[in-house]
């Protein structure tokens, strides 16, 4: 059993509460549950929706075709009656969206009292219970529904997933500009400072933000901050001077759709370059990339330890569509503990004389600096191998490959049942795992599977491997929104012929 | 029983040109912090930061804990340095190159914010490290290389600005070992944001245009906290050259008793309350 149910009307109408609170229920309930927003940069109007994907098996993207619109109005049935089921539903009416909540519940088999649980944490009880029940009774036909156990799973987005991380890393300080999809880390981590004791602040720009990143690092404090590409362009001249001063900032990076402005909140895979190459000069980082809430959680406190341990930069990766989709999960993360092993001293942007502290020109000065650097690169990479850098799924012996990172493992997973094929996600974007170049080198076919246009993990790969992955075996989505499962299976498939 | 670590000087030789105006402002900041020390703190207290260029040096000849940042961002390294400890007494150098142009959003913020931290402007009215361009402060006229017409637009008045921005502290001396200490005692009675601007003439790109005999202290009967007064003490020297009549004040423009950026935070506080940074603080 499958369901892919798509709520839409304008913005403002309600349509993400009625998503989210249905969701959690559903999750609740035992069910897995996926939920996608695709919304556009307006605050009241236009049309936006959103596309929950629940099952009683493992689910983590959504489907190409529909089996329930629910219209918050017209616009969503035009718009989407083409993506609808022959056989599936529409659930409209002049209305407001508790009302909807209540026909769901009811269809879905949901006890009011769920629903009712919900609509006391919101505001205007009254009036949406009124509505609620108004729509519950209503409703007089069920689908069909597989009831299953209850477990208890989290119901989290990526952007919960790096304030938990976080957290759970003893982070001290969080600075950020606001900018999508970035922000949702900002507002969580805000709204945590009383429960943790953490404190977050919004500075005047995102060089503000990565300069007082750095100012706060130096004095022993954990310190993140967060951005998204163009607000990283702005922080590349700090993340230099993390590499040159050997300073412990945790970058996190939420990609969305470029360049420049780009598609601001819209997905796309495509400043993995960017994050491995910003700033000038040579210097150690890290960048990390997860590809759902539980191993976002995992990778945050990893950057974390990893910064502290080796003074350095660590880089994040998200984007729009891992940081603002929702996903249940029944793994718990492994958190990797660190403490604060940074001693506040004499920081430098220049080459520094270490006896001093002070700027220095003098050449085997320089030299033994940059050695220095060199062994801790080297250092790192060693001690990286002990996290998961890279996972293999699907049937691990067969001879065709797809190789992938961050967000698209969820579609990818969903699609490759049943294929005779194999998927490697990459973690570990810097350093680069060893191992993978083994393990691709017996594939007689490997394809990549990308949010971006260029197939930009294809280059990583080719970089560290000497493997090259041909344009015809890349699977490239462009325009800014996510693969989709169904569609995903049909151009794997292709592929493998 | 040890004794304490009182050596503010490094091992680090001078690089500025021979007479710069920046030894005197090193020879009042060392001398200030010396009297600081005595009083019974410890270099431990504070904390130096300087963005690029000459006056950045300082950071070079001051054996402080602290940070040589990029240019123009003294301002956002020290607020962090500030918040990552905020017992620590942070002092943050910057030139008019970087303080008024590459980094200008900075300074309007931290006198918006109130973060308390002190801030001194190196200002010699040109980009000297990078021999001789105009900064947002040369006076109209000025003729270098990448200039060749002169400077067309009228210089900042960068107390006018700080004032506008709700600066809590506004000061201005002249780059004498003496005005210089003076400011730095006064200042550190202050808690909030305290911008104290420089004047210190670059001897090589943009001599001493006999500013010194131009100089007029900022009678003691001015009273500090009347915004109005200080405004218009502000407009009696528009940092556009000098001629016979041109008075320059110095001293402290303005001063204003309000909260500070660490008292709207609780957890600020309460590390201050400690006495703790956030390393030694356990949550």
């Amino acid at each position: 059993m499958k369901y892919n149910i798509l709520f839409g009307g304008k913005a403002g109408q309600g349509a993400n509460i009625l998503t989210h609170i249905l969701a959690e229920s559903l999750a609740e309930e035992g069910y897995h549950v996926f939920y996608y927003r695709d919304y556009k940069s307006l605050i009241r109007g236009g049309h936006g929706f959103n596309v929950l994907t629940f099952s009683d098996k493992p689910v983590h993207s959504n489907e190409s075709k529909m089996d329930v619109l629910v219209a918050l109005d017209e616009e969503t049935i035009n718009l989407h009656k083409k993506e609808l089921k022959k056989e599936g539903v529409i659930i409209e009416g002049k209305h407001e969206n508790m009302y909807f909540a209540g026909r769901m519940y009811k269809a879905l088999g949901i006890d009011f009292s769920l629903l009712d649980k919900k609509l006391k944490e919101l505001r205007r009880y009254e009036e949406n219970l009124k509505q609620a029940k108004e729509g519950y009774n209503s409703q007089k036909k069920g689908f069909e529904i597989v009831k299953i156990k209850k477990e208890k799973r989290d119901f989290l987005s990526g952007s919960i997933a790096i304030t938990e991380g976080a957290i759970k890393s003893g982070i001290d300080c969080y600075y950020a500009y606001p900018m999508t999809p970035a922000t949702a880390v900002l507002e969580h981590l805000a709204q945590k400072q009383k429960e943790h004791g953490h404190l977050t602040l919004e500075l005047e720009n995102e060089i503000a933000v990565a300069n007082a990143g750095c100012g706060s690092a130096i004095t022993g404090a954990k310190t993140m901050i967060g951005t998204s590409g163009g607000g990283f362009a702005l922080m590349t001249e700090a993340l230099s001077m993390c590499g040159v001063a050997e300073i412990p900032l945790v970058f996190y990076l939420a990609q969305r759709a470029g360049p420049a402005s780009g598609v601001a909140t819209y997905t796309a895979q495509a400043d993995l370059h960017m994050a491995r190459h910003a700033g000038h000069g040579e210097f150690p980082r890290v960048v990390l990339a997860s590809g759902d809430p539980t191993e976002t959680q995992e990778i945050t406190s990893q950057a974390f330890y990893l910064s502290q341990k080796y003074s350095c930069p660590s880089i994040i990766l998200s984007d729009k569509h891992l940081a603002e989709s929702y996903y249940t999960s029944k793994r718990k993360p492994i958190i990797t503990k660190v403490g604060n092993l940074t001693k506040f001293g004499r920081y430098n942007s220049y080459e520094k004389d270490s006896k001093t502290g002070s700027a220095t020109e003098d050449a085997e000065i320089i030299k033994k600096n940059v050695e220095e650097r060199k062994k801790k690169w080297e250092n790192l990479k060693k001690e990286c191998e002990k996290f998961n850098g890279y996972k293999i799924y699907g049937k691990k012996d067969s001879k065709n490959c797809i190789v992938f990172w961050g967000s698209t493992k969820g579609a990818i997973l969903d699609s490759i049942e049943g294929l005779d094929v194999c998927a490697i996600q990459i973690l570990y974007i810097e350093p680069f795992p060893r191992k993978v170049q083994k393990i691709l080198e017996n594939k007689k076919k490997i394809i990549s599977i990308e949010n971006n246009a260029t197939g930009q993990l294809c280059d990583v790969i080719r970089e560290h491997t000497g493997i090259l992955i041909s344009d015809k075996n890349k699977i490239l989505r462009y325009d800014a929104r996510p693969f989709l499962c169904d569609e995903l299976k049909k151009e794997i498939e292709r592929k493998l012929k | 029983m040890k004794t304490k670590d009182t050596n503010i000087n490094t091992t680090t030789k001078p690089t500025w040109c021979p007479g710069c105006f920046n030894f005197q402002i090193l020879a009042g900041f060392k001398s200030f912090l010396a009297g600081e020390l005595k009083k019974g703190k410890s270099k431990e207290d504070f904390a130096i930061c300087s963005g690029i260029a000459c006056q950045g040096k300082i950071f070079d000849y001051v054996n402080l804990n602290g940070l040589n940042t990029l240019h123009g961002r003294e301002l956002p390294t020290a607020l962090g340095m500030k918040i990552g400890n905020p017992n620590l007494d942070v002092y943050a150098f910057g030139g008019d190159g970087g303080t008024y142009s590459e980094g200008i959003s900075h300074l309007i913020h931290a006198a918006k914010q109130n973060i308390d931290i002190t801030l001194t402007v190196h200002n010699n009215q040109v980009f000297a490290l990078t021999v001789g361009q105009p900064t947002a402060v040369t006076e109209q006229g000025y003729v270098d290389k990448t200039t060749p017409e002169g400077v067309f637009s009228k210089p900042l008045n960068p107390i006018k600005l700080m004032l506008n921005s709700n600066c809590s502290f506004v000061a201005r001396v002249f780059a004498d070992v003496k005005q210089v200490e003076e400011v730095y005692k006064e200042a550190s009675k202050h808690r909030g944001f305290k911008f104290i601007e420089i004047i210190q003439p670059c001897i090589i790109f943009h001599a001493d245009k006999g500013y010194k005999e131009h100089l007029k202290i900022i009678d003691k009967k001015h009273d500090v906290h009347d915004f109005d007064k200080a405004m218009k003490l502000a407009s009696e020297w528009d940092y556009d050259g000098v001629d016979k009549g041109s008075k320059i004040p110095v001293g402290i423009f303005y001063k204003e008793k309000r909260p500070t950026l660490e008292d709207k935070h609780w957890q600020l506080k309460k590390l201050i309350k400690k006495k703790k940074s956030w390393k030694e603080f356990k949550r």
